[in-house]
């Protein structure tokens, strides 16, 4: 072979391999998942209490005074003083559509932050809120609500912080000379029951009607009345965690081997297991900021990926990235609208209670069909 | 004695220095091609878990010569596996030392480590979809940074590794799909991949038929004849340690009982003794010492 024919055969290589990442199953799952996206999207921009056409409200969101305004967009990201628009952009572009944007930050991170502590407990039953996340975060909830009602202004971060803080606790509780996979999980069931006891307590000293509904939407996981704020809170973090878990997503294949050949292999197991949960928890924690304790999407949504594109933590990860948005803007059209369209009240429900009674009955079909569902 | 015998030798081919380490050994077959296989030595070592009060493991000198195969034998209990564990840095020692070449391992940092001893756990899970070829490129983590994709040298390494353990049909196969002697050479093929100086094996042949328990010594002469690599393994048959093995450790209770090649090791003594087992040994049979086991003895 000749010398000049070297780099040609090397880059038709890299270019095969790249193409040969591209798995056929991963990108259906992910433009299937931006479809449903985008058609929940549509939905919740064109219905709700304030009426307009479909028409009337895609003009809204295509309006090029809105779309290519330097100035709005830097009200939106950066919070500056919105500049004049129209009613119907106004409704679509402040009210609408940063909730659905809130609903895909929120999915991704939920998605992510279960496929890695999957991996990290080695348990297939392991979600976002395996290590108290979610009971230390529900607790710091109550207690501001009902004790400290002064900090209520800054109930996001209490929330995040409570989770945060709660696993440390965890952690710190299954430390022996390292930790294990049960050990941890076992630390963290305790810990949670711990906590959710003394959250439930809280409720009998709840004063009156508003603050326990308030306190319900929180620990169920609710985007009612989210807008730019929750986008701007949340987009950060979200950015960074799901960086991280893209760069990490070989350290969690290694994990998957086992503990003992993964520190066979050279890998600082504890230290890398420390990193890897607190990359899920700073994810778990973007949602919880902006959207309470929102269960089960970070649940069923990395089994439902597994199953399609295999345990792959790449593929996973990535897949995860987008059915993580499309179960929870789905499941967040069913919250705003669902009532309006049953009933007739204008009354939302808190998008939780809908991801489980959507989530659930998909994942009880899945079961029955696959027989290796579950395992990771 | 022949455990005495051993020794001297080692100990003058490491004062020799590196260059004629090959030379330590009068063997021929067991001199290694390189110039630079490296030993692995234990010393005073007291090995213990965190949940038994008494040493599991007292050794006073456990040598794996550099470039020849030694065997760890021994019955249920007698403390082989947690001492190669330990000699891995998996489990660190109540005290003692382990040296690698001379360095003392619980030193080295982990990856360095990784890159220059493998290991090879007694029982290894693996995601079900994991393809052999994926599982193999594992093996090259140590040589990777945090950022690093794969390079040429990685692709080289899996390919050889590939070549060497003999599972190319293997290759795009999933895990769960695998009979459990194929499930051991992928997982064999990954150590290769790790391309370390030494390497050790846990029971890499217990629950294999007898065509994988043989593909897979194989491949381990192969990998030592070939490559000069140090092999220290765990193994349960002791006539098939006698058949491969350059050296035998003879564990007893948490001790070494003898030490030395198989001819002078496998005796009827050591077997009544040992195993509590009446068993003939003819040591003049080609293929190494062959044992005739004839009844349990009572403990």
């Amino acid at each position: 072979m000749s010398n000049s024919a070297v780099p040609e055969t090397e880059s038709t290589g890299r270019v095969q391999q790249w193409l040969a990442g591209i798995d056929g199953a991963l990108l259906t799952l992910c433009l299937g998942s931006v479809l449903v996206v985008v058609a929940g999207g549509l939905v919740q921009v064109s219905f709700g209490t304030y009426s307009m056409t479909v028409v009337e409200a895609w003009q809204a969101v295509v309006n090029p005074n809105v779309l290519f305004n330097l100035q709005a967009w830097e009200a939106f990201v950066l919070g500056a003083d919105l500049p004049e628009m129209n009613q119907r952009s106004l409704i679509v572009w402040n009210i609408r559509l940063p909730r659905v944007f809130v609903a895909v930050l929120v999915g991704m991170n939920l998605a992510v932050s279960g496929a890695i502590f999957q991996a990290v407990t080695r348990n297939e039953l392991a979600s976002p809120f395996i290590l108290g996340v979610s009971s230390g975060a529900g607790l710091l909830i109550l207690l501001t609500l009902v004790v400290f009602s002064g900090l209520s202004a800054l109930l996001p971060l209490v929330a995040a912080l409570g989770g945060a803080v709660a696993f440390l606790l965890v952690y710190a509780i299954a430390w022996k000379n390292g930790t294990s996979p049960v050990r941890l999980v076992l630390a963290g069931v305790i810990v949670g029951t711990i906590f959710q006891s003394l959250q439930t307590g809280l409720f009998f000293f709840a004063g009156d009607i508003g603050v326990v509904q308030s306190a319900i939407a929180w620990t169920t996981g609710s985007l009612t009345g989210t807008d730019w704020e929750q986008v701007r809170m949340a987009l950060p973090w979200t950015a960074l965690a799901m960086l991280l878990s893209l760069v990490s997503s070989r350290q969690l294949n290694v994990l998957l081997l086992g503990e003992s050949t993964a520190r066979a292999l050279g890998m600082s197991v504890e230290r890398v297991r420390f990193a890897l949960s607190g990359i899920a928890v700073l994810a778990a924690a973007a949602s919880i900021a902006v959207a309470g304790i929102v269960g089960f999407v970070g649940l069923i949504v990395p089994h439902l990926v597994r199953n399609l594109v295999g345990s792959e933590y790449k593929k996973l990860v990535v897949g995860c990235l987008f059915a993580g948005p499309a179960l929870m803007v789905a499941a967040d059209v069913g919250a705003r609208l669902g009532l309006q369209v049953l009933v007739g009240a204008s009354t939302q429900i808190p998008v939780g209670i809908v991801t489980g009674l959507i989530g659930g009955p998909y994942f009880l079909y899945l079961m029955r069909k696959q027989d290796a569902l579950g395992e990771i | 004695m022949s455990e005495h015998e051993l020794f001297e030798r080692e100990s003058n081919g490491v004062s020799n220095g590196e260059s004629n380490a090959g030379d330590t050994t009068t063997d021929a077959d067991a001199s290694p091609a390189h110039g630079s296989a490296v030993e692995l030595r234990g010393e005073d070592l007291e090995i213990g878990y965190p949940s038994t009060d008494e040493p599991v493991v007292e050794c006073e000198t456990v040598l794996l010569p550099a470039g020849e195969v030694t065997a760890l034998v021994g019955p249920n209990g007698s403390g082989k596996s947690t001492l190669l564990k330990s000699m891995a840095n998996q489990l660190a020692p109540e005290c003692g030392q382990i040296r690698l070449d001379g360095e003392q391992v619980q030193s080295l940092e982990s990856k360095e480590l990784a890159r220059r001893l493998g290991l090879l756990s007694q029982e290894n899970e693996s995601p079900a979809s994991l393809t052999v070829e994926d599982l193999i490129y594992h093996g090259r983590y140590p040589h990777r940074g945090f950022f690093e994709s794969v390079g040429d040298e990685d692709r080289a390494a899996v390919e050889r590794a590939i070549d060497l353990a003999g599972v190319e049909d293997l290759r795009e196969k999933e895990m769960k799909n695998l009979s459990g002697g194929q499930k051991q050479l992928a997982w064999i093929a990954m150590v290769l991949a790790q391309e370390t100086d030494v390497l050790l094996l846990d029971e890499p042949t217990t629950y294999l038929d007898l065509h994988h328990q043989l593909r897979v010594m194989e491949v381990v002469r192969t990998l030592n004849r070939e490559q000069g690599v140090t092999v220290g393994i765990v193994l349960h048959d002791i006539g098939q340690a006698a058949r491969f093995a350059d050296n035998l450790v003879a564990m007893k209770d948490g001790e070494p009982y003898d030490w030395g090649p198989p001819r002078d090791v496998v005796t009827e003594e050591l077997l009544s003794e040992v195993f509590h087992v009446e068993a003939s040994v003819d040591s003049e049979s080609p293929t190494g010492p062959h044992i005739a086991p004839h009844r349990a003895l009572d403990d």
